[in-house]
């Protein structure tokens, strides 16, 4: 009897150890914002054209997330839906060899857009699928704004599109100084909401504000997409948060 | 005694984990083969290997289809605007009845051989069978109801919790699963039994004037609606001027002025009993059609090259070419208690 004990307090001891031998996972946050202002929905916002307006819905999908080293690696599993009324927390595993950055796709890759049926992130009912032209919408803002011309001064930025020259999922890398990986006990990325609209290209609420389909609009606001992001106190390696 | 304790608890932990796996095994829907009929190409991408056809998948699909309950009002099922005895089109109807007095902005297509599809709807707005049915449940002018909605209306009902339990093993009732049932159902309408398809296996022959027809049909037809599924699956202009509603088709998809009227080629079979014809049933007959063929303004914008070369028919040729299409008519399709509710 306590022969077989023993063996099974062995058993148990293998399986932990195995478990802890695991790569160390880190906590990503995606925190959205607009320039200092730490929430974005439902409160007065400028942008740089001086147009005053309301954010009521922001949600974008981010996948393939993974730390960038010298060696390739894989492509990571997970689609997530960044949605602003929520806390956004992505746990990613540390490769053992020296981090230089980490990137990501903001959006999903054309496989995913037409494999039908799916659920989690991809379910239908998280109201970013197109049903009338199948495929993701991967960036969502909608709201208004007394320089929108739309129905009731709306807002409604539905960016997609996964075919030829309407594709519009981005791949987003962001370099991190990798002392600063080692220190924190959280990685925040933040999304400056400010520079969707005034990036590399000028999107003024007064002449875009409704983009519903894939199509040149959507590809013009997508290329604003890689200038929104920053990692939080990439260069302050001392201070938490 | 601590080691007693920690004994029991883990006998007690295997027989709960022996337990749930027996539960799991008990779980064997049945499977349903799907074949291809001789004589077709094998399907595009086999969406049942992913989504694995079972009767009970089958049924739910089936109930799903016919329940006018899962519309805003609850008047309007899929069943409502595809008929079974119209091979799944609106008999005699340019447009169908949505809910609250709407109407459709297109003609419902007949459902046949959709396995064999790669991208569904006149304009191809569809890239995945499983994907379809969220486009009627959801809009306005069809069933107008909202997603979760739905997704509520299907969980209240303790018939559909029984079918969802037999169709995947749990009571979940998931958008996927919704999904997939559905697809099961519309992935296995298979036509494949006409005279036209008898005379191909030997089982029958042409009458001479049904054999001239197909000649016809071949030599000006075959192009776009080829044999055996009466389509290739692409979107071509067949010099269809722009309607009422600026259904500039293809080109709402991609976006591309290339794509201008282009429509999905409609398969051919059981063209007798989907009338009226083309993306907006504005022509009410077979003859009309051909007639619109011969017709052509070969000059028209954007017309497909295939029918750049005037059609000339005699009215003998004509009424050749009609009994032809009367031959891809499959009464054991539209008949197929399978698929009736
Ligand atoms: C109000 C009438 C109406 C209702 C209700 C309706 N449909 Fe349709 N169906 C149509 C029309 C019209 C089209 C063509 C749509 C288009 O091309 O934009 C269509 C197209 C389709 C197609 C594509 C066929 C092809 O060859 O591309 C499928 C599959 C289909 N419907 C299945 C369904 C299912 C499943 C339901 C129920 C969930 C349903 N329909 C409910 C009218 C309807
Ligand atoms: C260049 C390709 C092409 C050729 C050649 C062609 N068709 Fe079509 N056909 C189409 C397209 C595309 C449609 C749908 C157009 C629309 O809905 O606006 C269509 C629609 C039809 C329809 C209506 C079917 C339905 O369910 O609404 C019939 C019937 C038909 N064609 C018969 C014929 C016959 C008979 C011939 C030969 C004389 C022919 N077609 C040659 C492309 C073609």
């Amino acid at each position: 009897m306590s022969k077989l004990f023993f063996l099974l307090l062995c058993m148990v001891a293998q399986s932990c150890c195995v478990a802890q031998k695991k790569q160390l996972s880190m906590p990503v946050v995606f925190q959205n914002i607009c320039k200092g202002e730490k929430s974005i929905l439902n409160i007065n916002l400028v942008n740089a054209f001086e147009e005053n307006y309301t954010i009521t819905k922001f949600k974008y999908y981010v996948s393939n997330i993974k730390f960038v080293t010298d060696k390739k690696i894989k492509n990571a599993a997970g689609v997530y839906l960044i949605d602003a009324s929520k806390k956004n927390i992505i746990s990613i595993m540390v490769p053992s060899e020296k981090v230089s950055g980490i990137s990501f796709l903001l959006g999903v890759d054309s496989i995913l857009n037409c494999s039908g049926a799916q659920s989690g992130a991809l379910d239908p009912l998280n109201d970013m699928f197109w049903t009338w032209n199948n495929g993701y919408i991967f960036f969502k803002v909608e709201g208004n704004s007394a320089n929108s011309k739309a129905d009731l001064h709306r807002i409604e930025h539905h960016i997609g599109g996964f075919k030829g020259n309407n594709k519009t999922m981005t791949e987003i890398y962001l370099p991190i100084n990798s002392k600063v990986l080692l220190k924190r006990k959280k990685l925040v990325i933040q999304l400056d909401i400010d520079k969707y609209w005034n990036g590399i290209n000028k999107l003024k609420i007064a002449e875009m504000p409704v983009i519903a389909t894939p199509g040149k609009p959507a590809k013009y606001a997508a290329n604003n997409f890689t200038g929104m992001f920053s990692i939080k106190n990439n260069k302050k390696i001392r201070i938490e948060n | 005694m601590k080691i007693k304790i920690i004994i029991y608890f883990s006998f007690f932990i295997t027989a709960a984990l022996l337990l749930i796996s027996a539960g799991k095994k008990n779980f064997i829907p049945t499977p349903i083969k799907f074949v291809v009929p001789k004589g077709f190409p094998s399907v595009a991408t086999n969406i049942f290997l992913k989504n694995k056809l079972t009767e009970e998948g089958f049924e739910l699909g089936k109930k799903m289809f016919y329940d006018a309950r899962l519309s805003k009002d609850g008047e309007i099922s899929c069943g409502s605007c595809h008929q079974q005895f119209a091979s799944f089109s609106t008999y005699d109807h340019d447009l169908s009845h949505g809910v609250n007095n709407s109407f459709s902005n297109r003609n419902a297509p007949a459902l046949i051989n959709l396995a064999w599809m790669k991208e569904w709807h006149w304009d191809g707005g569809i890239n995945h069978l499983e994907m379809q049915p969220l486009s009627p449940l959801s809009a306005a002018n069809e069933m107008g109801e909202k997603l979760d909605t739905v997704i509520l209306k299907l969980k209240a009902d303790t018939a559909y919790v029984r079918m969802y339990k037999a169709a995947f093993g749990d009571a979940t009732v998931t958008t996927e699963r919704m999904l997939k049932a559905f697809a099961q159902f519309t992935g296995s309408l298979v036509s494949a039994d006409s005279k036209y398809d008898k005379v191909k296996r030997g089982e029958a022959t042409f009458i001479l004037p049904e054999q001239k027809g197909y000649e016809i049909f071949k030599a000006n037809c075959n192009g776009c609606h080829r044999e055996p599924l009466f389509t290739d699956n692409s979107f071509r202009n067949n010099g269809i001027a722009l309607n009422r509603f600026n259904d500039v088709g293809r080109q709402t998809i991609t976006q591309d002025k290339k794509d201008s009227l282009k429509f999905k080629v409609p398969t051919l079979r059981n063209v007798a009993l989907t009338l009226p014809y083309m993306h907006d049933g504005q022509i009410n007959s077979l003859e009309n059609v051909i007639n619109h063929y011969t017709g052509l303004d070969t000059n028209f914008i954007n017309l497909d090259p295939l029918l750049k070369k005037r059609i000339n028919f005699t009215d003998k040729e004509k009424r050749q070419l009609v009994l032809f299409l009367y031959t891809l008519t499959d009464t054991s399709f539209t008949k197929n208690k399978r698929f009736a509710p």
